[in-house]
């Protein structure tokens, strides 16, 4: 038994050694973020650059709201020299996690400044966290994280501000694409279905309804009712297009077009970007591609 | 399948016949003739392969060696009543429909009862002493009145060849002599009857002929000259070496 | 005219309503006898294990082509079969049991169910194979339960004689008949297909629901085959239609409140069934049945 347990202590203590080796590697190169989901990740790539080195737990077209973390993920979380949350809630179990990998980098909130909405669905009220489909809350994030960067890594400071000054300039110029598009879309058009409702903020901003048939939170299962209330509401309201979501049950969505008469629009993205190279591998492209949509739909 | 025309009286033959489970054999190189109308006792210790040579009989066992031959019957001919042990009771079935699978030959998968058949059924259960129990669920039968039942489904199933593996095992008395009437008159109606049993006493008073079995025949012929002392003392002290060598056996094999 | 509100309106106004009624209806008709026939053969776990066993296959189709109806129904019903009859193989060759490798085969495969649908990356999709979605059934999928309830009752019906032989007295049969085995295989084919076709509409595990619970309860209720599969079909229609109703009115998601109804006419079943219900054990004066 003093022997088993004297060899457990070698194992770990020899995989201690290790793993902080490998750590010292990785900090004289690059600066390891960790971020939890993709849009998040994308960001800190875009004011980071060369110098950091960015790893995102939850992938591309994962959930974050249902994400079972792996004991890959506690180990780059111990690694990481920063990480970025987006906070109000999107992320339920990163505190469990970040205390069980013993991970020591400090935690920095994305949406820190952001003033959040709250999103009702059958009279349960919550904060909405999907606050990144607001363009002018992506700029809040893209400030947030530079700070975060420039806390953690201060000489990298002048490459970090530049970077963020160029992407806050692509973004002010997608605003106004997108403003521009919708623009274009007739007053009471603009108002759609989706499976998920993650575009409170998208709708704030633009001046845009989106309805969902499921609740806050993608865990729930859709009841006859719920099913049948969002049906009533596409005949009363005249609402012309639903659109699928690149993470929830489609053929829910299918039934309700086909029921309501309504048109069913492309994929949107919301929670999470694609792969690298898709229809949204970036957040530009992601915002780019979803106006692209709505527009397809709504315009006459 | 014999080199020459078998002779009209044969019912059953055995060539260096082998049965067995997997590759562990029961029944070892059997040779012989059953006559047709033979009323046959087989007897043996327990583990003398009785059970399985019925089965190799009723073509639910293939052999593993050798072959038996029934020259003058075919598959139909043959009604099997395997121990009652493997009757499902708790299954929701009346004895009307269980004794009326006696009849599976003529109706096989889809064929309706006819109505003259319905009179054959009813026949076959009163004939068994059952009348009046036609709507009983089976699991409420006792254990000699089942017997009744599958004796009715083997009187539907009208066969030349009858093979009964231990019919007369804990059921009462009367019942007993009434099933053994019925094995009787078959074998007055010069049907041919095998019949498993281990009460060698009930054997001696009814069977003329016996077969002694320890995995291979030990003596067959009238049943006063195969049951005599030496030769049950012989097929104990078979089994018992058989069980000793079993593994090598095996593997010979 | 309220009576038409709450238990006909829903219907008539809905197509999808009528949809989910019908794919309900279908596997109301199919399963509950086959549900019969697995408790009699006491074989009342197998349905779970294929159900869980359907994953991977299901999981495989949907990587290749997404939660489209072919793939995923394909893919399920060779995982179902395969699970099926390898557990059977396996009990006839080696020292296990069948329930043993049963357990054994549908652990695995439920295993590598959620391992093939987390690789993805995306985890929510699992949930709607396990759970299914009786309110979004197009036509191809009702389609699809149509065609399953008719093969079903068609094929059962042929292999019923020598499924009920076979089950009572396996011996016997097999000294008059070969179709003992045919009948076997046929009839878990059977239980394949409905549990495929099931998971489309209620998801891999609420189908098993469907097809145990009404035919548990029927047990308790008579003795005879006969009324026995219809009360199990009576009673998974009825599940089917007041389970809809129910979701409709109380808002409560659709798959398991028709299972719940099917449960709750069980555990009325288990107080009340004249044939070895509770009270009726208890009843003074009435001999208990060996």
């Amino acid at each position: 038994m003093a022997k088993f347990r004297y060899v457990i202590t070698l194992v770990v203590v020899s995989l201690g050694i290790v793993s902080a080796w490998q750590t010292e590697v990785q900090a004289e190169d690059k600066l390891p973020v960790v971020a939890t989901f993709s849009i998040l990740a994308d960001f800190a790539r875009n004011v980071g650059g060369g110098r950091i080195v960015v790893t995102e737990l939850v992938g591309p077209n994962g959930d974050t709201h249902v994400y079972q973390p792996s004991p890959v993920d506690a180990q780059e979380l111990a690694g990481a020299r920063l990480i970025l949350v987006n906070g109000l809630g999107l992320e339920g179990w990163i505190d469990r996690l970040i205390k069980a990998s013993g991970a020591k980098a400090p935690v920095a909130v994305a949406t820190k400044g952001i003033k959040p909405q709250q999103m009702n669905e059958e009279g349960r009220i919550g904060i909405d966290p999907h606050a990144w489909q607001s363009i002018a809350n992506a700029k809040i994030y893209v400030a947030n994280i530079r700070e975060a960067l420039i806390a953690a890594d201060p000489e990298g400071a002048l490459d970090y501000r530049a970077n963020a000054e160029k992407y806050l300039g692509e973004l002010d110029a997608l605003d106004k694409e997108v403003a521009a598009e919708i623009a274009a879309i007739p007053p009471a058009r603009r108002q759609i279905i989706t499976t998920h409702d993650a575009f409170g903020y998208f709708g704030t901003a633009y001046g845009f309804r989106f309805v969902g048939p499921e609740g806050i939170s993608t865990e729930t299962e859709a009841s006859a009712r719920d099913v049948a209330k969002i049906i009533r509401q596409i005949k009363a309201q005249k609402i012309p297009a639903v659109f699928l979501e690149n993470v929830t049950d489609s053929r829910l969505v299918q039934t309700i077009a086909v029921e309501s008469g309504a048109k069913i629009g492309g994929t949107l993205y919301s929670d999470a970007l694609s792969v690298p190279g898709g229809p949204a591998g970036t957040y530009i492209e992601m915002m780019h591609n979803n106006i692209r949509e709505l527009s397809a739909a709504l315009k006459d | 399948m014999l080199d020459r025309p078998p002779p009209t009286d044969i019912a059953i033959g055995f060539r260096d016949l082998t049965l067995g489970y997997d590759r562990h054999p029961a029944v070892h190189h059997l040779d012989g003739e059953i006559e047709n109308g033979a009323l046959l006792a087989i007897c043996g210790p327990n583990g003398a392969g009785k059970s399985t040579l019925l089965k190799g009989i009723a073509g639910t066992l293939a052999p593993l060696a050798g072959a038996i031959s029934l020259p003058r019957l075919t598959r139909r001919d043959i009604a099997y009543l395997p121990q009652a042990a493997d009757i499902d009771r708790s299954f929701p079935i009346h004895v009307f429909d269980a004794v009326a699978m006696g009849l599976w030959k003529r109706c096989g998968l889809f064929g309706g009862i006819a109505r003259g058949e319905n009179a054959k059924i009813r026949e076959a259960i009163a004939a068994v002493g059952l009348a009046g129990f036609e709507a009983r669920a089976i699991g409420t039968l006792s254990g000699g009145q089942l017997q009744r039942m599958l004796f009715a489904r083997l009187l539907l199933q009208d066969a030349a060849l009858i093979l009964l593996d231990e019919p007369f095992t804990a059921i009462d008395s009367k019942t007993v002599a009434d099933l053994l009437g019925l094995v009787a008159r078959w074998h007055a109606e010069k049907r041919t009857v095998l019949v498993v049993s281990h009460d060698l006493d009930l054997v001696r008073d009814c069977f003329p002929q016996t077969l002694l079995l320890a995995r291979e025949a030990v003596a067959k012929g009238k049943t006063n000259a195969v049951l005599t002392p030496e030769n049950l003392l012989k097929a104990r002290s078979m089994i018992e070496a058989f069980d000793r060598d079993a593994h090598s056996c095996a593997r010979a094999a | 005219m309220l009576l038409h509100d709450v238990f006909v309106a829903p219907f008539v106004e809905f197509a999808f309503m009528r949809r989910a009624l019908a794919g309900a209806l279908a596997l109301a008709v199919a399963g509950p006898p086959l549900g019969v026939f697995l408790i009699l053969r006491r074989m009342a776990l197998t349905g779970d294990a294929v159900g869980h066993a359907i994953l991977p296959g299901a999981a495989l189709g949907y990587l290749v082509s997404g939660l489209s109806l072919g793939p995923m129904t394909i893919g399920g019903l060779i995982a179902g079969l395969a699970v099926a009859v390898g557990s059977g193989i396996v009990a006839r060759t080696t020292i296990l049991r069948e329930d043993t490798s049963l357990a054994a085969f549908y652990l695995i495969s439920l295993a590598l169910g959620v391992t093939i649908v987390s690789v993805r990356g995306s985890n929510i999709d699992l949930l709607h194979v396990l759970f299914g979605s009786v309110l979004a059934l197009d036509d191809a999928t009702l389609i699809l339960l149509a065609v399953i309830a008719s093969v079903t009752l068609a094929a059962l019906a042929v292999i019923y004689r020598p499924l009920v032989l076979e089950t009572v007295d396996a011996e016997f049969l097999a000294s008059v008949s070969r179709s003992g085995g045919v009948a076997q295989v046929t009839f878990l084919a059977l239980v394949v297909l409905n549990l495929v076709g099931g998971f489309h509409a209620l998801g891999t595990l609420l189908a098993v629901g469907i097809m145990m619970l009404p035919a548990a309860s029927a047990r308790l209720i008579t003795g005879n085959m006969t009324a026995m599969t219809g009360i199990a079909v009576a009673q998974g229609m009825l599940a089917g239609y007041a389970g809809l109703v129910i979701s409709f009115h109380a808002g409560l998601p659709s798959g398991p409140v028709i299972i719940l109804i099917a449960g709750i006419l069980y555990l009325l079943a288990l107080v009340f069934g004249p044939a070895g219900g509770l009270l009726r054990r208890l009843k003074p004066g009435q001999h208990l049945e060996a």
